[in-house]
């Protein structure tokens, strides 16, 4: 289980998220919507502590940590949140001079100590589970963009996290490339894998969500099911928003 | 052939071995020591540099500071005629190899510290997302991308101090343009020794960048953004 209360996150004075709270059940998908600023991959990047919150509670499975305002969380804390959860990053940051398989074996080798005949047979059954043990050899700029990015989602679940964080997996993706990158998200959705997309591709949110969170400003919006929240909006804010959304995409 | 033309023939037939041999004997082995600890040393203090513990940092720009803003012969000179006065002898050798050493520490340490800057953010973070340490992230991900940035300088840097060594004369060290000095001196053809001492600095020169474009290949087997 997931457990944010009172997130927030300022960067000197501009405060980006404004206490977030939001929990996520084991095997249940967020997504997170909102318009560019809002703070959604801050909320992502605080999770995995890629960014330092700046107070509130983060649990993600064992893991637990609250963070002061006034104290520097350890390095020991962090690195135990931080390997509770897979990140995949809009731009994908493959390693450029590793493989498919190399960059899918590297955080078993080096974070959880696998053996390396043991990290290899895991990589392949990673890579050939987003359909890509056939180019397990091939560096990243030999792959497409949607290759690349699935050999990230494979990289990020090589660590069994036990939430995987999307940020705007599909955005640097040409559209034709959109296609089969979503295909394998909404795979591990239905395996029951937990997770937190941020995506705006709003008809793959509405199919794969469980809940679906608007971020605006830093703070939540509303937070509902989809069928709530596409549907019968409660809020006008979102109304609004998805307006905006829809008119963009059609 | 002419008397002058067959004499010149034998200064340079005669003066090419010894010349080879003290080019081999110590203009590479001078070079080669330098640049290895020099390496190492640039390294380290690439890494001070950018560590975040301010002091560490402050010494490593006041090494740098010093060794960019003086000449290495001045330096040179320090070591070996200097250094003594404080009850310090060091031989010849050695203490051209300390100079070197430090000068290609010094120079090398702001190529590495640019190469390990220019690594785009999101390879740092790609690495702590899988929960590599700082330490790991480094020395897995991002020391292995600089060493390629790197390259073509560093072998600039180089081919440069094979050069530079022949100011290891200075300091009595019988390098290759020592020896050239000698061979003037007894003969007194300083055009001809002097050119076949050139020419000899021009077989090391492109043995070396043949291996430089061995490495560049080694690592061009995977291309960066
Ligand atoms: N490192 C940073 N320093 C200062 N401001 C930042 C930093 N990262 C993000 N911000 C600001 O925080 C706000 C939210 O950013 P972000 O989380 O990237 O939004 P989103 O992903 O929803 O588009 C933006 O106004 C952005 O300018
Ligand atoms: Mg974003």
């Amino acid at each position: 289980m997931i457990e944010v209360r009172g997130l927030t996150k300022a960067f000197g004075e501009t405060s980006v998220l404004r206490g977030i709270d939001l929990t996520l059940e084991k095997g249940s998908v967020l997504v997170v919507i909102g318009p560019s600023g809002s703070g959604k991959s801050t909320l992502l990047r605080c999770l995995n502590v890629l960014e330092v919150p700046t107070s509130g509670t983060v649990a993600i499975g064992k893991a637990r940590l609250e963070f002061r305002p006034d104290a520097k969380p350890r390095l020991a804390d962090v690195l135990a949140l931080r390997r509770q959860s897979g990140m995949v990053f809009q731009a994908y940051h493959l390693f450029p001079h590793f493989t498919a398989l190399q960059n899918v074996m590297e955080g078993q080798l080096t974070v959880r100590r696998t053996p390396k005949r043991e990290a290899r047979a895991k990589a392949m059954q990673l890579l050939a589970k987003v359909g890509l043990a056939d180019r397990a050899d091939a560096y990243p700029h030999q792959l497409s963009g949607g290759q690349q990015q699935r050999v990230g989602i494979a990289r990020a679940m090589s660590i069994d996290p036990e939430l995987l964080l999307f940020d705007e997996p599909t955005s640097a993706l040409d559209p034709e490339l959109v296609r089969e990158v979503l295909k394998v998200i909404r795979e591990l959705a239905e395996e029951g894998r937990t997770m937190m997309i941020v995506t705006h591709e709003m008809k793959f949110a509405r199919e794969v969500a469980d809940r679906v969170m608007l971020l605006d400003g830093g703070a939540v919006v509303e937070e509902g099911p989809p069928e709530q929240l596409f549907e019968r909006p409660r809020e006008a804010r979102t109304r609004q928003f998805l307006s905006l959304i829809m008119e963009r995409s059609f | 052939m002419s008397d002058q033309s067959e004499r010149l023939l034998h200064i340079f037939t005669d003066s090419f071995l010894p010349l080879l041999r003290a080019g081999i004997a110590f203009t590479v082995p001078l070079t080669l020591i330098s640049f290895a600890l020099g390496l190492a040393l640039a390294l380290l203090t690439a890494l001070a540099r950018l560590s975040e513990f301010r002091p560490l940092a402050w010494v490593a720009g006041f090494y740098v500071w010093i060794i960019r803003g003086t000449p290495l012969l001045l330096q040179l000179f320090i070591i070996f005629y200097g250094l003594p006065s404080l009850g310090i002898l060091i031989d010849a050798f050695p203490a051209a190899v300390i100079g070197f050493t430090l000068s290609v520490g010094a120079y090398g340490s702001e190529i590495i510290r640019a190469a390990i800057v220019s690594i785009p953010k999101g390879q740092w973070e790609a690495a702590y997302a899988l929960g590599e340490t700082r330490l790991q992230a480094l020395r897995r991900i991002i020391l292995p991308q600089a060493a390629r940035v790197s390259v073509p300088p560093l072998s600039n840097s180089f081919i440069s101090l094979v050069k530079d060594t022949s100011l290891a004369a200075t300091v009595t060290v019988t390098e290759l343009f020592q020896k050239g000095q000698q061979i003037t001196a007894a003969v007194y053809e300083p055009l001809l020794v002097y050119s076949e001492v050139g020419l000899i600095y021009l077989i090391f020169c492109t043995v070396l960048a043949a291996l430089q474009r061995q490495l560049e290949r080694y690592f061009d087997r995977y291309s960066s953004v």
